[in-house]
């Protein structure tokens, strides 16, 4: 720009000269010269004196604008001058302006028959701006160690020229940095019948930065090579932009050098229109984009752009993440390969068109804390179509190969969706999911001001217990789960279904009503329900879990349970033998283990004593309850059974012999508590030895 | 009629009058409680302390024993 | 129960709309919001250790607590260019958890139409506890305490 503007500006003037002074056998020249006028540059009472042996040709410029900026009382002087016949020289010339010195000295040469020119300006900082006219069409500008900074009142100005809009952004941020850079100017001629440039320029130790600091760059090397053809409808130019060095943090995307731009296209006075161009880009195969760009205000008016073989490992965490959820950055990976179509028709997202290959995404879990951990949430590899269009609903299709969801694997399937302006309505669902499915029908996302939120219904197709503990390593259970809710309903937090998830165990069955996940990506991910146990068979549920023997049925209530991270916070379950004439007996190994939960040395003494010759003992009911709160179980036994002395039975004997197992201790810390069941649980397990 | 048509009217204004009363009627946010409450979150966030025992307490209380 | 005599029917039902109504307007929460839920321990944990990474970015100006219970990007020039899109993530996990915090206290106490007035208290509170130097929004624009 400032290669520019010191063309067009000398351009002008030496035209000037050159009209004047087409004369021989110079003695002593006084001219004066009117007003000149070109869009950004006012000069007005110009008076060029030179006399032969005297100390020199004189310029005097009585005002002169340039864009924004004037100046009064300009008078260039040379304290060495020769004027060799024909030729003008100066050397260590001096430009005042009124009574001040510029730091910069000037050396010319000038040839009045020719009009031939050359002049070299040295700036104070050590820069210098070469301009040459070969007295023809060409005016050559070099500029050499150019600091941008030193010019950038003049930058302002110019560019206020350009786009007031834009010089007043300019302002704001402090650019900073080195030209060099050669520009030449061809006029219309012999050469060729339109005007041309040539403009090769290298910017080294750029900075800039907005106040914010939301857009700025430091260490910037580019270099540009760009020639422009003059022709009646505008500049048509062609040009090569590379990010040869730094690096960029425009908000919320931090870029490093690389990216080339080798791009063509025509300027005019009301926009910038980049008619074919490719970026070259760090993860990308191909990407090429057409733009127009309005200069008054500046905004992207129109825009296409195509992207093939991007290379998601790379774009995600570079562009994806930053752009659309950077809350996850430290969680959200991807994988595979995607191609991108999108159009911006008058500043509005007209179409965008994704294709997927191969590609994966996966969301590291997290635990309570914060940090990352589990296995998480992941789809791929899938591969698919998904366009998207402003005016019309489009179809979008993606073969999803697999995945999983924490320990669980996810097998293939297909997500058919009816894309609709910020609506998302999915065809069925099926994701098979041990031998069984998950099924969601019918959901529809609507993405509003609050985020997504929408509705729809899921099925779990029976799945086999024994499946699913074993990829859950939990003890192996055999039994059916499946689940029917009709209405799930998902906003932005929450995700709460309707109907009932119902496992058939232990000869039994438990069913979860009222399920709702909250925060389901967040470290406050929780889940609640109300669960329902009818007729669970005891012997079946401690021969599972290694607690010696009981024979029997409970059922059980589990009012408010509350999982995080899928350990149970809160709850109100009640226990208590199901209803209905069947053998009830526990075995002394089942009396001991309950005892050891409650953590007494009583049962020590029941080894020892009389009761230790039985094997089995009668029971006439069992009955629990635990109120979990803040981390603590508060206990009771079968209900009405409280005990005058402060005690509750879990256990009342009845036949023989009988046996009662009665608790004190209401309040237990419900970790320690775990812990003991574990310990329990891992020392039956173990072969014993005696 | 014009008697009707005066207790039709009388009957439409107390039942809008009831309803309205009726719609004010919710439990309002108690913003004291929430105040307080934030309080203890951002007490706990930040680390922040204001009832911290001055630390000369606890030396006392060792060289007394 | 015949309307002709005594209290019309369409009175007595205004009556007891009224009664309940008057009885209604006691009804106003009182005392403590719950807010001891495993949903709000967790964000609290969380949002603890991130509090270590940002005391220095409120202390430095880089971040600033905004107006709606948010905390905001408000000078990236205070943070080394290369760190500004790490600091950028920070503060939208800060925000995600803030948000769902404002969500789980509403919920906690079953009041879910409750989280703007959550977030707006909270808002309040975290400007009015922030320590001198930091750097708060008022009146939509940014000054120091």
């Amino acid at each position: 720009m400032a290669a520019r503007i010191a063309a067009r500006c000398c351009w002008l003037v030496l035209l000037a000269l050159a009209w004047v002074l087409p004369v021989q056998g110079i003695e002593r020249i006084r001219l004066s010269i009117g007003d000149i006028r070109a869009p950004g540059l006012s000069v007005q009472g110009v008076e060029l004196q030179f006399a032969a042996g005297s100390k020199g040709p004189e310029l005097r410029i009585a005002h002169l604008a340039l864009g924004e900026r004037a100046w009064r009382g300009l008078h260039l002087s040379c304290p060495e001058a020769d004027a060799a016949f024909p030729e003008i020289r100066c050397r260590r010339g001096e430009i005042r302006v009124g009574a001040k010195r510029l730091p910069l000295r000037i050396d010319f040469r000038f040839d009045p028959l020719t009009s031939a020119f050359d002049a070299a300006l040295r700036l104070s900082s050590g820069s210098t701006v070469d301009i040459r006219h070969d007295g023809g069409n060409l005016v050559e500008v070099v500029l050499t160690r150019f600091e941008i900074g030193e010019l950038s009142g003049d930058l302002a100005g110019f560019a206020a020229q350009v786009s007031p809009a834009l010089a007043a952004e300019l302002a704001q941020y402090a650019a900073k940095g080195t030209v060099d850079a050669r520009l030449a100017w061809r006029q219309a001629g012999d050469a060729g019948p339109h005007e041309k440039l040539q403009l090769q320029a290298r910017l080294s130790g750029g900075s800039f930065s907005s106040p914010d600091g939301l857009q700025a760059a430091e260490g910037l090397a580019l270099s540009l090579d760009l020639t422009a053809r003059a022709l009646a409808a505008g500049w048509d130019w062609q040009g090569r932009l590379a990010w040869e060095g730094g690096e960029a943090y425009l908000h919320p995307l931090y870029l490093r050098s690389g990216p080339v731009l080798q791009a063509e296209g025509r300027l005019n006075d009301d926009e910038l229109v980049l008619r074919m161009a490719t970026l070259k880009l760090e993860g990308v195969d191909q990407f090429a984009l057409t733009a127009r760009i309005a200069r008054e205000p500046p905004s992207l008016q129109d825009l296409t752009l195509s992207l093939a073989g991007g290379d998601l490992a790379i774009l995600g965490p570079h562009w994806i993440t930053p752009a659309l959820v950077p809350a996850l950055a430290d969680r959200l990976r991807f994988a595979g390969h995607v191609g991108a179509g999108a159009e911006i028709r008058d500043g509005q997202l007209l179409s965008l068109d994704l294709v997927f290959d191969g590609a994966g995404v996966s969301l590291a879990g997290v635990d309570e804390g914060g940090e990352v951990r589990g296995r998480g949430l992941a789809f791929g590899p899938l591969s698919g179509h998904l366009p998207w269009s402003a005016t019309a609903p489009t179809r979008a299709s993606l073969q999803v190969q697999g995945g999983y969801w924490e320990a669980l694997s996810l097998g293939a399937f297909d997500v058919d969706a009816l894309l609709d302006g910020g609506q998302i309505a999915f065809g069925q669902i099926r994701i098979p999911l041990l031998d069984g499915a998950l099924v969601l029908d019918g959901l529809a996302l609507e993405h509003g001001a609050e985020g997504w939120r929408g509705q729809g219904g899921v099925v779990v197709e029976p799945l086999s217990m024994a499946l699913l503990t074993e990829a859950l390593g939990w003890p192996s259970m055999s039994g059916i789960l499946s689940a029917s809710m009709p209405g799930m309903r998902v906003s932005t937090g929450e995700i709460s279904l309707d109907g009932a998830l119902v496992v058939s165990v232990f000869d039994g069955y438990l069913q979860a009503t009222g399920l709702r996940v909250s925060e389901p990506f967040g470290v406050a991910s929780n889940l609640r329900a109300d669960i329902e146990a009818r007729h669970l068979d005891l012997a079946q549920l401690t021969d599972t879990f290694s607690f010696g023997s009981i024979s029997g049925y409970v059922d059980a209530d589990v009012k408010g349970l509350e999982l995080a991270g899928w350990r149970p916070v809160a709850f109100d379950l009640r226990l208590a033998s199901s209803p209905g004439s069947y053998r009830r007996r526990i075995s002394q190994r089942a009396v001991q283990n309950i005892g050891a939960l409650g953590g007494g040395g009583a049962i020590a003494a029941l080894q020892r004593g009389v009761l230790s010759v039985f094997d089995t003992f009668g029971y006439r009911e069992l009955g629990f309850h635990c109120v979990l709160v803040n981390g603590i179980c508060e206990m009771n036994g079968i209900a009405g059974r409280g005990r005058p002395d402060g005690g509750f039975p879990i256990v009342r004997g009845g036949g023989i012999p009988a046996l009662d197992v009665i608790g004190y201790n209401r309040r237990v810390d419900w970790q320690e508590l775990v812990d003991r069941l574990q310990r329990v649980i891992e020392n039956n397990a173990a072969p014993e030895l005696h | 009629m014009p008697f009707f048509r005066i207790r039709s009217l009388l009957l439409a204004g107390s039942l809008a009058l009831a309803a309205s009363a009726c719609v004010t009627i919710n439990i309002y946010f108690p913003a004291a409680a929430a105040e307080k409450a934030a309080d203890r979150i951002i007490d706990e966030v930040w680390q922040t302390h204001e009832n911290q025992p001055p630390q000369a307490a606890p030396a006392e209380q060792g060289a007394g024993q | 129960m015949n309307a002709r005599h005594g209290v019309p029917g369409w009175m007595r039902w205004l009556m007891a709309g009224l009664l309940g109504c008057m009885m209604a307007f006691a009804v106003q929460a009182q005392g403590n919001l719950e807010i001891d839920t495993p949903a709000i321990s967790a964000l609290k944990s969380s949002m603890q250790k991130r509090h270590g990474q940002l005391a220095p970015l409120y202390a430095s100006g880089a971040i600033g607590l905004a107006a709606d219970g948010s905390i905001a990007l408000r000078d990236a020039s205070a943070v080394p260019l290369a760190q500004r899109g790490s600091v950028n993530a920070l503060v939208a996990a800060e925000n995600a958890d803030r948000s769902a915090l404002y969500r789980e206290v509403a919920r906690a106490n079953q009041h879910p139409e409750w989280e703007a007035d959550v977030r707006s208290t909270f808002a309040q509170r975290w400007i009015d506890r922030a320590p001198a130097g930091w750097w708060v929004q008022r009146g939509g624009s940014w000054v120091k305490k």
